[in-house]
């Protein structure tokens, strides 16, 4: 079978996510969807999978033009879309699993257990699957998981499945287990869009590659001819650098030590990481998804726990259990996702302004309206933060005036220590530009600051350097000239750190 | 200075608007408002059915008040529990446990007071007034404590609010109810004074705790960071402990201030009638609560609740009983109204947030 998409292009309201791309897939073909986020993967992807409408363009399948209106459509095309959240439910054996949503019946219509059992050991014994039916997915890892869910879109007799992300959460394992599954589909002469951040992975098991860049693609051709870095440098383009907003800085003039972590390791998310920042110091810390950098610094932040490992402030040991004690040790977090985890919808903008220091400020438990109005009036203006009136409802801004009191709600606790978590998150460039200003303020008033990011471009512009996570750990810091996207995709993506020009130099 | 013609336009037709537009800014913008219509709308019905004399105005308004006493008095047990109730609910959780921990510490003020054989404070020689205090003082020691017991399940033991407080509610009951059978006691009769005391003629104390603890609380959720932290929990938990609020501890401190209230109850109860039926007593006291506070415009699922609505909703609920009463419904049929009640605040309350 042969898929071709034509011209596709989508736009949500002002914003084209896909230019006109085209691209065709055979059976029996590995094929890598490569791009940054917000490239456009994912509306190509959910549009081949019938689950968003395209503008314009076609899709063809072995020459014939299909309309795919529903997920179902792109079903019965022979197309399967495994989600990067499964579809399985944990509580269910795997062979009930496998005909969620298209029970077999016995006449008297109750479910048929035995069929449905006996179909499902049969696909396991045709793809090599040494698994039992009977288990509950509940006790599979991650790896089974994948492999249950391509064997359900084998029994639907897909030609064609696309696979996002699908090695993100598992170990190296796991991961050459769906690799050796991904072959044995090939020889039954399926075809795969793998979606993935890895290039490491794709070089190891896709046939071809293509790539997308602010919606359109780039670059495709045959992965043996390729290197990671070119595919890295494929991805972010070599146009895209902006103005800097990196300061001049001797780098003798650094500010005294401030926070200094040593092996640090919670095991799931994180392994033993080791950093120092300064006064006055604005570090990045980026990865791709499933690098653990929220986990450990939500970790420095006493919202998550660490196993081992210690934290030095000024130079002296702390032990944080809570977030009121890390507020009140001078360090704030701005966390990412930000209706998630900083809004509270059913208070106003003065009070989600103020809730970190009511403790702080109030007096045998009672709040302190005044005081937390002198600092919230004198940071509105220094946020630009554009509202109606103090007890008017969050929700009634806008994303980036919600962040923007977020972020005043966590200079009212006057940190030492500021780490932003995404702070551009849902932003709008007005207001981004805004942030970065902020930043760079702050900074200047010999505050500490981390900035966690996915956009490598923004850690660039801001950071005086940056430390880059894989999988837990920190694959490398950059700095200076080295800072540039291509080494930090290299980094992100599990590859190894070249020697520093300064050091090749000794 | 001159007067500036445009700031005086006809006062007349303005002051007819201005009603207008008063009334639907609160309509729309005060969630107690409509609470607060709902609950005049059935006093003036109330009121209607009791029948006005003109010739005997000052009779007819000292059965009124006598009414509205007996209504007050019979629910400020229930209606101080309510405002327990709101507080959880508020945070995003429940206590079904409330009943039993009414008859658990009712019985424990029983047996500290108890002027027959077995009376504990009597036995040690703590008698009269100082008694009284020291057994306040141990029962609401007490409610605290199993207050903060359901508390540290839920927050240390991360067992569900509705599964920790089922629990309890089992317990306490039948706790008390084994080591109170065939018990009789009677408490010395200074100990009814807390609630019997007459002010002025009229037996009024129980309204008067309920007003103080309604005050209190409306206060504490307005102004302290206690009250402020509460709404921040149940709107939003995730984001409340990423800005440094300690979440366990203001739940284990939520769940202990409503066994405290209970406890309050529960000396209101037992100085009220002198004794406690512990197979009977606070059964379905839970559901009233919940009643009232939903009544009231709090949310179950956390974030939004207020104070004063609930002791709205309690007297909503309490007028309709009253006026179910007068009317001669039956009984058994009065829960179904009650239902009725909390299904149609509720819908209603939908309707104006989704408008």
């Amino acid at each position: 079978m042969k898929v071709e998409m034509q011209n596709i292009r989508k736009s949500f309201g002002s914003n084209d996510v896909l230019k006109d791309v085209s691209f065709s897939i055979q059976g029996g073909e590995i094929c890598a969807l490569l791009g940054e986020n917000g490239a456009g993967k994912s509306t190509l992807m959910n549009i081949l999978g019938g689950v968003i409408q395209k503008d314009s363009g076609s899709i063809l399948i072995d020459g014939k033009r299909i309309g795919f209106e529903k997920p179902a459509d792109s079903i019965d095309a022979g197309i399967a879309f495994i989600h990067q959240e499964l579809n399985l439910v944990n509580d269910l054996p795997i062979y009930e699993n496998m005909f969620l949503g298209r029970e077999l019946k016995t006449k008297r219509g109750s479910l048929d257990l035995q069929e449905m059992y006996r179909k499902t050991a049969e696909i396991f014994e045709r793809m090599n699957v040494d698994l039992d039916p009977r288990k509950m997915v509940r006790d599979l890892d991650a790896s089974y998981k994948q492999i249950v869910e391509i064997c359900r879109a084998m029994m639907t007799n897909s030609s064609i499945i696309i696979m996002d992300e699908p090695t993100t959460s598992l170990t190296d394992a796991e991961v050459s287990r769906v690799f050796t599954m991904m072959k044995t589909m090939q020889d039954h002469q399926v075809g795969i869009i793998f979606i993935s951040h890895k290039l490491n992975e794709v070089m190891q098991i896709c046939d071809r590659y293509l790539v997308l860049r602010d919606g359109l693609l780039v670059s495709e051709g045959n992965v043996s001819g390729v290197t990671t870095k070119d595919l890295a440098s494929y991805m972010v383009g070599f146009d895209v650098r902006t103005e800097s907003l990196r300061r001049e800085k001797d780098p003798d003039d650094i500010g005294e030590e401030v926070l200094r972590v040593e092996g640090l390791t919670d095991e799931e998310h994180f392994r033993d990481i080791n950093f120092t920042v300064h006064a006055g110091e604005i570090i990045g810390v980026t990865g791709l998804l499933g690098d653990g950098r929220s986990e450990l610094f939500q970790a420095i932040f006493g919202a998550d726990t660490y196993r081992t490992g210690k934290l030095y402030l000024y130079g002296n040991e702390i032990k944080i259990a809570n977030t009121y004690q890390a507020i009140k040790a001078g360090i704030a977090y701005l966390p990412r996702n930000r209706k998630e985890n900083a809004i509270l919808k059913d208070m106003t903008i003065f009070e989600n302004a103020s809730i970190s220091t009511w403790s702080m400020f109030s007096r045998r438990g009672i709040i302190n309206t005044r005081k937390h109005r002198d600092v919230f009036e004198q940071q509105r203006n220094t946020l630009r933060l554009k509202m109606g009136e103090l007890t008017d409802s969050i929700m009634s801004l806008s994303g980036g005036n919600q962040q923007k009191v977020v972020l005043s709600k966590w200079l009212a606790t006057n940190p030492r220590v500021l780490i932003l978590d995404n702070p551009t998150q849902g932003v709008d460039v007005g207001a981004k530009e805004d942030i970065y200003d902020i930043i760079i303020k702050l900074a200047e008033e010999n505050i500490a600051i981390i900035v966690l990011s996915s956009e490598a471009q923004e850690i660039i512009r801001v950071c005086d350097r940056a430390l880059v996570m894989y999988h837990g750990v920190i694959q490398g810091e950059v700095s200076g000239n080295d800072m540039d996207e291509q080494t930090i995709m290299r980094l992100a993506t599990g590859g190894e750190p070249e020697l520093k020009r300064s050091e090749q130099q000794i | 200075m001159m007067p500036n013609p445009e700031m005086t336009p006809p006062v007349n037709n303005n002051k007819k608007r201005n009603v207008k537009e008063w009334f639907q800014h609160k309509w729309a913008n005060d969630p107690l408002f409509s609470i607060l219509i709902a609950l005049i709308i059935m006093v003036i019905l109330q009121t209607l059915t009791l029948g006005f004399d003109y010739d005997s105005i000052g009779q007819w308004f000292q059965a009124w008040t006598n009414n509205w006493i007996n209504i007050l008095r019979n629910n400020a047990g229930v209606g101080i529990v309510a405002l327990g109730m709101t507080f959880v609910i508020m945070t995003g959780g429940i206590d079904l446990s409330v009943g039993s921990t009414l008859v658990i510490t009712g019985a424990f003020a029983m047996y500290l007071l108890d002027t027959g054989a077995s009376g504990i404070l009597g036995e040690i020689g703590i008698t009269g007034t100082p008694a009284i205090f020291l057994t306040i003082l141990l029962v609401l020691a007490f409610g605290y404590l199993l207050g903060a017991l359901i508390g540290v399940s839920i927050t240390k033991g991360l067992v569900p609010p509705f599964i920790a407080t089922l629990g309890a509610m089992m317990i306490f009951r039948s706790v008390t109810q084994h080591f109170t059978q065939g018990y009789n006691t009677t408490v010395p009769t200074e100990f009814l004074q807390i609630a019997s005391f007459k002010l002025g003629n009229l037996m009024i104390m129980p309204i008067i705790y309920w007003a103080v603890i309604a005050a209190i609380l409306y206060y504490v959720s307005k102004r302290t960071t206690f009250g402020r932290q509460i709404i921040a929990v149940g709107s939003n938990e995730r984001a409340a402990r990423l800005s440094g609020v300690n979440v366990n501890k203001v739940k284990l401190r939520v769940y202990a201030l409503m066994g405290l209230l209970v406890s309050i109850a529960a000396i209101i109860q037992v100085s009220r009638i002198g004794s406690m039926d512990f197979s009977n007593a606070g059964r379905g006291m839970e559901m009233d609560a919940i009643a009232a506070a939903v009544v009231g415009g709090t949310h179950m699922l956390g974030g939004r609740g207020f104070v004063l609505g609930t002791v709205y909703g309690m007297l909503i609920i309490a007028v309709m009983n009253n006026l179910l009463n007068l009317f001669g419904v039956p009984p058994f049929l009065r829960e179904a109204f009650k239902g009725f009640i909390v299904i149609v605040a509720v819908l209603l309350q939908r309707k104006s947030e989704s408008s």
